[in-house]
């Protein structure tokens, strides 16, 4: 019992005093994890939508595939990326692996299929009403995509939130592509995994109350907005 | 204005396994107030889809205004622009009375004083005078069907397409939208309601189609009483 309230009041006195290693990693994961999830946004997004509101052949085989890529195990990711971006890879010449830019494509491939499936569950689920009532009224057919996107907003929300909640938890991507390099590509999970291993149990305690309250603090933002009064 | 505003020639929707509705003919004038009376499942709203251009019969052909129909994306956003279908549940859009009454002027690119003043225009007239900043989803059935019917007039429409409007509203309502509707024509808009209420054409309606198993079984002008403070008399009765 000692040695957790030990390393929980060490953790919190990193934190407290701004331990450079820490807030290295927390700042390099949220820059990473932001930053892919918009990547993955303007990709996801528009996919969902488009399966959502457009029958084509194959749509149903595209639909499964997304499905299963949600569940796709981050290190076999980490693994396929790692092939394609390692010196002998047909990517290999971008010079990309072991830098933050190799992490934010992979976690950008990771959250895109998430951000499809939830914006296409959030179309699936929008009144029937909302795109006849919109086009009656003289919206063109771009207005009424963006009519049904601001009806769907909390549901498009989720879906961002949910790719987010994906990537900043993830550790196979990360240590695969980024090599976990101090103050470099060393993200919060890797660095929670590596010195834990270590021995240094305070330090990745610090990170892990860190990676929960960012975690807790984007539902609790979400959870308020879906609450508002204008909705 | 009484020129022609459609004319539907062999038109035909299909829901895949039969036909659901077939129109040899139907001329439908302009400036005037139709009304359209059948059954449940007779084909009025499937018709007044067609009318509003959001559906595309399987067959036929179909003018507007005296111009052929062309079921191309340009031609049709055109042609949405002219002509308003209020649904028989109306869907108003998150956010507060005065944003949904000024939908279709944005869309048309309105400036946002011309909106607000528009929309608080319609609201009085609907008898919703002061609802501008109220939240769309706290109304009651019968204000929302009055919020619908100021929205879809806010498009300015050559036609207004209206859904069993008198449905979700309560008493108070019904009266308030029964004389809005009525005096539509006047302005020079054609009005096409669909109404299960034969007493309703006793009291509106140029026009009455009727519809039975998706065709059209009749078209007829109502006789009613029509009562002029004037001449302080009623006549019409026939």
């Amino acid at each position: 019992m000692g040695f957790l309230s030990d390393s929980f009041r060490t953790a919190c006195s990193m934190i407290a005093s701004g331990d450079r290693d820490v807030y290295t990693a927390v700042w390099t994961s949220l820059r990473i994890a932001v930053g892919s999830v918009l990547l993955a946004s303007l990709v996801g997004i528009p996919a969902g939508l488009r399966m959502g509101l457009r029958d084509f052949p194959g749509k149903r085989l595209a639909v499964i595939v997304l499905n299963s890529l949600m569940a796709v195990p981050t290190v076999a990711l980490g693994l396929v990326l790692y092939g394609l971006l390692s010196r002998a890879g047909p990517l290999g010449g971008l010079g990309l692996l072991f830098t933050p830019t190799a992490i934010l494509i992979g976690q950008s491939c990771l959250a895109a299929p998430i951000v499809a499936n939830y914006t296409l569950a959030a179309i699936k689920g929008a009144d029937r009403r909302i795109l006849p009532t919109a086009m009656t009224l003289g919206a063109g057919p771009m207005q009424c995509i963006l009519v049904l996107m601001r009806e769907v907003r909390f549901g498009m929300m989720a879906a961002v939130i949910a790719g987010f909640g994906r990537v900043v938890s993830e550790v196979g991507v990360a240590m695969m592509l980024g090599g976990n390099i101090r103050w470099y590509t060393r993200t919060m999970t890797t660095a929670i995994a590596l010195e834990t291993s270590k021995g240094e149990f305070a330090y990745g305690l610090a990170l892990g109350i860190i990676l929960l309250a960012i975690s807790f603090s984007v539902n609790v933002v979400f959870s308020f907005l879906q609450e508002s009064p204008s909705r | 204005m009484s020129s022609t505003q459609y004319t539907l020639a062999g038109i035909a929707v299909s829901n895949g396994e039969s036909f659901v509705l077939e129109i040899d003919v139907l001329e439908i004038a302009g400036g005037k107030l139709h009304l359209l009376m059948g059954p449940n499942g007779s084909g009025k709203s499937t018709l007044l889809r067609i009318l509003a251009f959001l559906d595309r019969p399987a067959q036929g052909e179909m003018t507007f205004s005296g111009a052929p129909v062309a079921w191309n994306a340009r031609n049709l956003a055109a042609l949405r622009r002219k002509v308003t279908l209020l649904h028989q549940h109306p869907y108003l859009f998150s956010g507060s009375v005065l944003a949904n009454v000024a939908f279709g002027a944005r869309m048309r690119g309105i400036s946002k004083e011309a909106r607000r003043e528009l929309a608080s225009s319609l609201l009085r007239r609907v008898g919703l005078e002061g609802f501008e900043k109220r939240n769309a989803r706290h109304l009651s059935g019968g204000e929302a069907s009055r919020v619908s019917l100021a929205r879809a007039l806010a498009c300015k429409p050559e036609v207004l397409l209206l859904n069993e409007p008198l449905a979700q509203a309560d008493k108070q309502s019904v009266a308030a939208l029964t004389s809005l509707i009525a005096a539509l024509p006047a302005e020079g808009l054609t009005v096409v309601m669909s109404s299960h209420d034969d007493l309703l054409a006793d009291r509106l309606g140029d026009s009455v189609i009727h519809l039975r198993e998706g065709r059209v079984s009749a078209v007829d002008r109502p006789p009613r009483f029509i009562h002029n403070d004037q001449e302080n008399r009623c006549d019409g009765l026939l």
